[in-house]
This record gives structure tokens, C-alpha cells and sequence, in this order.
């Protein structure tokens, strides 16, 4: 399993965390704030737009109002209805008050009277009409778009009935009707200076480049700031399209630009105020604001990780050194102390785990103490155990010995009693070569056939490669000595006791075979119980030498036994070669 | 180290951060004149707009390029139109200011070209507007296709003079390329046809088209048409044929727009005139130098097109748009 480090987790989940929230919020947030940025333009825009055309409607109404003067004026209906014969006076008299008009209203160019009959009267600016328009064909023209009792407004366009000036004009014609018939015998026009309309429409700021610009019902342009790129084909406007909405708000993109055209239908003059305002000038604001949100979000984001950070240091930093020390101990070194730069539950885990520690270090140390002085003990005692029979029994021969006056056996005997007890015990190692031990052995078995004579006999054949191997001392003997007196001292006839030594895949093998009364079943478990049984009675040697070699060389090796009985008892003991220890 | 994470993401928000910036405040969010707007000099024939209203019609359309593109342009040029070196000091002086690019419109066809080579070498691109020259050193050409404007008023005039009239035609300065692409084209239009008299150059100066024109009516009884090849030619020339009174046996052939051109149209003086579109020349004029600037690829020639005007159509909605141009205010 792949470890994972607190502090990685918790910064990616920091991080994962904050980076969703803030895009979410960043999301929500630009999406309404464009939603309201958006609706605010599109609201106050048409606002804007609404109230230049009602401006627009007003400046067209104030001309009909002129037109309508000017119709219902006498001197005007008598100068239509005068065929032909023109009077100065009354010409004069028209014009005069045509020019008083014209000097209150600046915005007014120009006050036209044109008859059927082709004469007129031109309240200008610099004088007289220009006598290159034909104005009989010119009435019928005008005639055509005019309905009776109705103003006709014109689209912008050059007005060319006044001489050496070509204005930019929209005009407003109504039809004089002669009384009887009905029929239209004269036209009023009345001429907007079409500055005034700009200007309107300029002054109105829709952003940086936000414009205003004027369509008629059919969709020629009255007025366009551009102007002049729309007619040379530079700049289009998505005029069907606006025309079609018959007011209200449009997107579209134009030259690559994203923008929002608000439209406003006037009934009066069949105009279409239209303004476009660029939408990413609209969102200037929205491009700051998204500008410091981001700011703010990465600032947060770095607090975030930071925050993310110090937590998990603070949590994985004593985890971290809690660790270490638990390595510590694992590899054996009890000897540390566990603590912690915390003041929180790991604190608490730090000092429980040093107590633990402290306490398993004090348990090793006892144990350890105990089990030395235990095997010390131990060995003392084993070898202090060692046949108290034997010495009582060889004693008891040499005192018999001595009273029967065979004073050579008793002499024998004794040296090879203080031969035995040299080679048992003078050596303070637990250790002497094999050599040494078979002539332990022997001496013991020397002496007990002073006392059983012919009754014991014995053969001991070892592998001579042997004779050089360490064995751990007195290994042999409670044995033989088990052998003599629970084999051969109860059987009848002569018994053998044969000791034998080999190499047996690394362990050294050592037999002790008698032909003896050998054992039951029942005997022989007994014995094997003894071996077990530290208080059994039976088998004191024996379990002497089992518990040594069991401390030394551990519970795979120690000494079995087979017994048949009537026929013999063999005990086999099992001991490692003692490596390096050959002389 | 085991903090490398928090360093990366740390970093990687810092860096971010700075980015941002660059890019908002690259984009002009928060100081819109951070970034130097480019400069394009333009250089006209003749800064004289009162004599020459086509070239105040070309102002207008480089401000309003200007204006939509943010370029900073400078318009310069001589008083007169026949002062060519006049202009090619100017150009020497503009060069030196070493502007992101030059629009140019030469006075002359051939004399102008050793500057629009240096201009070339100086590596500033080079917009040929109106009046080209006799070399491939502009980057691009804007401008009437001049040979189709002369056939056009020699067309105009053919629809009132017979084969076999004499005609005479009329040119301005003798060394401008439009002067020599009118006249070529009209001449070819006119070959054959009819009977040609020399050409008259008057330097684009209208009293000396005048006199020219007086002498030429009053010394050539047989002239049915006089092809006028610019505005102040056609001034000149409306003028004496209207003081001779004989607009009804000579068929005169404007060029250009100017108010008096246009009267002279309206009584019949000049039958026909051939109309440019000088905004647009402007416009694209600085249209093309941004391009150039940016390193985009541009057409080698760009035709703003001509349209004949006559009295009949002067005041159809789409020509009075083309020939009273409304000024786009401040």
C-alpha cells in the first residue's frame, strides 16, 4: 500500500477544495454580474434611446406645428391659390413671417411654400431658391409621398432648392388643398437642420464607442455617426435584422466585436432610434472586478495551502518524530526517550509510548538478569549433584577393601577415585576434548569393576576423528553410571556395557548400550518423565545431563532412550560439534 | 525536501498572479495610454482643403481610421499641389521622424521615388495613396484605378460629342501618376474617335485652367468637348465656359466634387464629372499602414472605384451621400 504523508493529503485537499470554490464562485459571480451588466444596459440604454426619439418626435412634432401654421395661414393659401398672377407685397409679407420663424428656431433651415403651378417661396439662410430645380416637377414629386391632411417626413438628404449651399436636411411636407375640390395645389416644407439631429444622437456616451444612429421604415440611414464609412462600404450595421425587431434589444457581433443594439420605433416619423453599445466596454468593469477576484482568489488560495500546511505540520511533525523513535525501538534500541513537541492527543500517545518502551526495556533487563543467574545457578548445582552414590559406594569399597587387607586394590582404587574426581572437577571449563572425557569414562569404569569384578565388563570404541571434538563435560559417565544400576547390577551372568562415538551429520552421536534387565514400557515412560520432570526421582544424572545439554545447545539436541526388556537398555545422546572448538 | 508541493503550488500561484497583471494591465484595463499609440504620417499633394476639398474629404477618412484604430496620424503636405519640392522636403522630414509608417501621395510620379526608396531601406512601410510612383518601393497602392476614371470621362463626354469632334483634353500636374493614367486612359478612350488637340497641363492651378480654357474655346471654334481631368481643371475650365456662354455646343467632363464643380453640374456648365472616393482612400490608407505595421499581408492594389455623376443622378440618395459628404462631428 502506498503511504501517503498527512501533510500531502491535506494540502490537496486544501487546494482541491478552495480551487472548486472559488471557481464556482468566480463562475456564479461572472455569470450575474455579466447577467446584470447586461440587463442594466440593455434598461438604461433603452432609456436613453426612448427619450431621444420622444426628443426627436418633439423637434418633428414642433415642425408639423410650423406646417400646420403655414397651411391654415391665409396670406400662405392666397399665394397657392393666386394662379399665375404673383403679388410682391403678399410674397414679402409671407416670407417676413416665414424669417421670424427661422430666427427663433435655429434648428429650422429652411421654410419652403411650392405651388402647383411651379412658383415658391424660400425662407432660407443666404437667400433665394435655386433656379436650376424645376419646381412644377418638383411639386409632383413631393406630391407623390404626401397624404392629404398628413405630415410626410423625409429621410435625411441634401436640400438643393436653396442656391450655393447644399444642407444636410430632413424636411416635413404637408399638401395645401384648395377649398372647394380638395385637391392639392400647394406644399409646405419645412427643413430640420439635420445638425440638430446629430448632435442629439452624439451627445448621447454609450460606453467608450457606443453610438446612436437613425434608421427610417425602410431602412435607409437618416443618421449614423459613421456616416461616411457606411456609404463607402466600411461599416455595416445589421439593418434588416433591427428593422425586424420592431424595438427592443438585439446581440449580435459585428466586425468581430460583440455588441448589443437597443431599438426604439417612433410612430410619428416611422424612425428607428437603434443604439449599439460594445459589450466589452461594458464589461470593463466586470474585466476589473474579475481581474481583483482572481487576485484575491490566488491570495487565498495561497493562505489556504499555507493554513494546509501548518496544520499538517503541526499534526505530522510529532507523528513524524514518534515515528522515528518507534524505529528506533524497533530496531532494538530501547534505550531513548520518547518525546514530543506537541500539546495535543499525540503528546499524550508520545508519553504512553515511552512508558511502554521504558517499561519492555526494564522487563528485558530483569529477565535477562534472572536467566544468567538462573543457568549459573543452575550449573553449579547440576555439577554439585553429580554422584554422591558413586563416591559413597567407591568408599565404602576401599574400606572394605582396606579391612580385607587387599591394600594393593584399595591403593588402585583410590588413585583412580582421585583420577575421576581430578578430570570432574579440577577443570573450571564446561567444556574438555573427547579424549578426555572417555578417559574420565574409563576411570570410572575402572573403578566400579573393582566392585562388581567380573560382573561388568565394558568396550568403548569412538571414531578417532573424534577424540580431538569438544564435548561439554561429564556427559558420559551419569550414563554409564545409569546403566550399571539399573542394567547390569540386577540382571544375572556377566553384563556389557559398550560406549560408542560417532559424526552423524553434524552432530556428534554418543551410545551407551547395555545388555542389562532393561526396562517396561511403564520404566522406561517413568524415565523419559524423569528426563522431563525436574522432581522425579528416578534419573537424578540423567536429567542432570539432559537439562546441560538442553541450556546449552538448546531443546533440538539431549539424550533418548530405547529400552527391550530382558534384553537391554541403549541411551543416545545427541550434541552439536562445538564449531571451531577442535584441538 | 519535503515542502516541495507547497512550493510548487505556492509558486505556481505567484506566477500566475503576475501573469494576470501583465495580461490585464497589457491590455490597457487600468493606464489605456500605456501602450504608445502608432504613428503614421501622412503626406498629402496639398494641405490647401478650401482649393481642393478632395483632399479635406481624405483628412476626414484618415482622422476617422485614426480615430477606430487609436493610430496617432499627423497629416502634412504643401500649400499648392504643383509645389512637388515642397512635398519632397516634407517626406525627407517625416522619414527622418522615422514614423511607424508612412502614407504617401505622391505630387510626382518619378520624382518622389528616390525618397520611397529610402523610406524602403529605413524599413518603414510605405501606404501609396491617391497618386502612386513610378516604382514598387510603396507596399501597397490605394487609390481610383486613375485609367479607368479617364476612360470613364472620356465615355461621358462620348455620349454627347459625335466621332469626329474635336476635343480637347485637359490635365493638371504633368508629372503626377493620376494625371498620366486620366489622360492615357482617357486618349485611349478618345483615339480614333474623334479629333484630339493637345494636352494642357495647368498645374492643378484653377486660373490657369481658366485661361487656358478661355483661349482654347476661343481660338478653337470647331471644340465640342474638353475632358477636365481634376477638380481645379474643371473649376477653371466650367468657369470660361460658362462666361463664353457656348455650354451648349462644348460638352465639358469634370473630375472630382468640390461645390463649384458640382454648381457647375447642376447649370449644365460640366456635363459629367467623374467622382473618387477620397474618405475611403483615407480610411483604407490607414487601414493598410496598421496592417503593415502588424506584419500582415496586404493587397498589392486596392481600387476605391470612381462613379460618373451627372446632373440626373447628382441627388439620387446613394450619390448625394458620396458627393456632400456630412462631416462626422467632433
Amino acid at each position: 500500500m502506498k503511504i501517503r504523508r498527512i501533510q500531502d493529503t491535506l494540502i490537496r485537499a486544501f487546494s482541491a477544495l478552495i480551487v472548486f470554490a472559488l471557481l464556482l464562485l468566480g463562475f456564479l459571480a461572472y455569470y450575474y454580474l455579466h447577467k446584470i451588466l447586461i440587463q442594466n444596459a440593455e434598461e438604461t440604454t433603452m432609456q436613453l434611446v426612448s427619450q431621444l426619439n420622444r426628443v426627436i418626435e418633439n423637434y418633428i412634432s414642433y415642425m408639423d406645428d410650423i406646417a400646420l401654421m403655414a397651411v391654415n395661414n391665409e396670406d400662405v393659401r392666397g399665394f397657392i391659390g393666386n394662379r399665375g398672377a404673383d403679388s410682391p407685397g403678399l410674397r414679402a409679407k409671407i416670407e417676413k413671417s416665414f424669417e421670424a420663424i427661422r430666427t427663433v428656431r435655429r434648428d429650422i433651415d429652411s421654410v419652403f411654400v411650392i405651388t402647383r403651378d411651379g412658383r415658391a417661396i424660400a425662407a432660407t439662410q443666404g437667400g433665394g431658391l435655386n433656379p436650376t430645380v424645376a419646381l412644377r416637377e418638383r411639386f409632383a414629386e413631393l406630391s407623390a409621398g404626401v397624404v392629404p391632411d398628413r405630415p410626410s417626413v423625409s429621410s435625411a438628404h441634401v436640400e438643393n432648392l436653396v442656391e450655393s449651399r447644399y444642407p444636410w436636411v430632413i424636411s416635413l411636407v404637408r399638401a395645401v388643398r384648395a377649398e372647394p375640390s380638395g385637391a392639392s395645389m400647394g406644399l409646405i416644407q419645412v427643413d430640420l437642420n439635420y445638425e440638430i439631429i446629430a448632435r442629439l444622437c452624439r451627445n448621447i456616451q454609450l460606453g467608450k464607442s457606443g453610438y446612436v444612429f437613425i434608421l427610417n421604415h425602410a431602412g435607409d440611414i437618416v443618421y449614423h455617426p459613421r456616416q461616411q464609412l457606411i456609404y463607402g462600404n466600411l461599416k455595416t450595421e445589421l439593418i434588416p435584422e433591427i428593422l425586424s425587431l420592431n424595438g427592443g434589444n438585439l446581440s449580435a457581433v459585428v466586425d468581430g466585436r460583440a455588441i448589443l443594439y437597443t431599438a426604439v420605433s417612433s410612430r410619428e416619423t416611422g424612425w428607428e432610434v437603434v443604439a449599439v453599445s460594445y459589450l466589452d466596454e461594458l464589461f470593463s468593469a466586470s474585466r476589473e472586478a474579475e481581474y481583483y477576484f482572481i487576485m484575491l482568489s490566488l491570495l487565498v488560495f495561497m493562505g489556504a495551502i499555507g493554513v494546509a500546511f501548518l496544520i499538517s505540520f503541526n499534526i505530522s511533525k510529532p507523528i513524524e518524530s514518534l515515528r522515528r523513535s518507534m524505529q528506533a525501538v524497533e530496531s532494538g534500541n530501547f534505550d531513548i526517550d520518547i518525546t514530543v513537541n506537541a500539546r495535543n492527543e499525540i503528546f499524550q500517545l508520545a508519553r504512553d509510548c515511552d512508558i511502554a518502551v521504558k517499561k519492555v526495556r526494564d522487563l528485558i533487563e530483569q529477565n535477562r538478569r534472572e536467566q544468567e543467574l538462573k543457568r549459573k545457578l543452575e550449573l553449579r548445582s547440576l555439577q554439585a549433584q553429580i554422584n554422591p552414590h558413586f563416591l559413597y559406594n567407591t568408599l565404602d569399597s576401599i574400606i572394605w577393601m582396606i579391612e580385607l587387607g587387599e591394600s594393593d586394590r584399595a591403593i588402585d582404587m583410590t588413585s583412580s577415585l582421585a583420577k575421576f574426581f581430578r578430570i570432574g572437577i579440577s577443570r573450571g571449563s564446561e567444556t574438555i576434548s573427547v579424549r578426555t572425557e572417555i578417559e574420565y569414562v574409563q576411570t570410572y569404569l575402572e573403578i566400579q569393576k573393582q566392585r562388581y569384578k567380573d560382573k561388568l565388563s565394558y568396550e568403548i570404541i569412538f571414531a578417532p576423528e573424534l577424540s580431538d571434538h569438544q564435548i561439554l563435560k561429564l556427559l558420559i559417565q551419569p550414563l554409564v553410571e545409569n546403566a550399571i544400576y539399573h542394567g547390569i547390577k540386577n540382571m544375572e551372568g556377566p553384563g556389557l556395557i559398550r560406549i560408542t562415538g560417532s559424526l552423524d551429520d553434524g552432530a556428534i552421536v554418543i551410545r551407551i548400550r547395555d545388555n542389562g534387565v532393561g526396562m517396561r514400557a511403564e520404566q522406561l515412560d517413568a524415565l523419559r518423565d524423569g528426563l522431563i520432570e525436574p522432581n522425579h526421582a528416578n534419573g537424578v544424572g540423567v536429567r542432570n545431563v539432559q537439562e546441560r545439554i538442553h541450556v546449552y545447545f538448546g531443546l533440538d539436541y539431549g539424550v533418548s532412550f530405547e529400552s527391550t526388556p530382558g534384553a537391554g537398555t541403549v541411551a543416545t545422546i545427541r550434541i552439536p560439534v562445538i564449531a571451531g572448538d577442535v584441538m | 525536501m519535503r515542502n516541495r508541493s507547497v512550493l510548487l503550488l505556492l509558486s505556481a500561484a505567484i506566477l500566475a498572479a503576475a501573469g494576470l497583471t501583465l495580461l490585464y494591465r497589457g491590455n490597457g484595463l487600468f493606464s489605456p495610454g500605456s501602450e504608445s499609440p502608432r504613428r503614421v504620417t501622412v503626406i498629402f499633394k496639398t494641405v490647401d482643403y478650401e482649393t481642393t476639398p478632395f483632399w479635406g474629404n481624405v483628412r476626414d477618412g484618415v482622422f476617422s481610421a485614426g480615430k477606430d484604430l487609436g493610430i496617432d496620424v499627423s497629416i502634412r503636405g504643401p500649400a499648392q499641389e504643383s509645389d512637388i519640392q515642397g512635398q519632397i522636403d516634407i517626406v525627407r522630414d517625416a522619414v527622418r521622424e522615422k514614423p511607424d509608417a508612412i502614407v504617401l501621395a505622391a505630387a510626382d510620379y518619378n520624382l518622389l521615388v528616390p525618397l520611397a526608396r529610402e523610406i524602403r531601406r529605413s524599413g518603414i512601410p510605405l501606404v501609396s495613396i491617391d497618386s502612386f510612383i513610378n516604382s514598387d518601393d510603396a507596399d501597397v497602392r490605394i487609390g481610383t484605378d486613375s485609367y479607368e476614371g479617364g476612360q470613364k470621362c472620356a465615355a461621358a463626354l462620348m455620349r454627347y460629342a459625335h466621332s469626329g469632334d474635336t476635343v480637347a483634353v485637359m490635365s493638371y500636374v504633368k508629372g503626377s501618376s493620376t494625371a498620366i493614367d486620366r489622360e492615357s486612359g482617357a486618349r485611349d478612350y478618345l483615339a480614333g474617335k474623334v479629333k484630339l488637340l493637345e494636352t494642357l497641363y495647368c498645374n492643378a492651378d484653377a486660373d490657369l485652367a481658366y485661361s487656358q480654357a478661355a483661349r482654347l474655346i476661343s481660338h478653337t471654334p470647331s471644340l465640342r468637348g474638353i475632358v477636365a481631368l481634376n477638380d481645379p481643371t474643371a473649376r477653371g475650365a466650367g468657369r470660361a465656359l460658362a462666361e463664353s456662354g457656348k455650354q451648349g455646343t462644348i460638352a465639358l467632363i469634370g473630375f472630382d466634387n468640390s461645390f463649384l464643380v458640382l454648381k457647375y453640374v447642376e447649370r449644365g456648365v460640366i456635363r459629367d464629372t467623374v467622382v473618387q472616393k477620397p474618405f475611403n482612400m483615407g480610411y483604407l490608407g490607414i487601414t493598410a499602414a496598421q496592417e503593415l505595421i502588424r506584419r500582415k499581408r496586404v493587397p498589392r492594389f486596392i481600387n476605391t472605384g470612381s462613379v460618373d455623376i451627372s446632373r440626373g443622378n447628382m441627388f439620387l440618395p446613394e450619390n448625394q451621400k458620396l458627393l456632400f459628404p456630412v462631416a462626422e462631428g467632433p
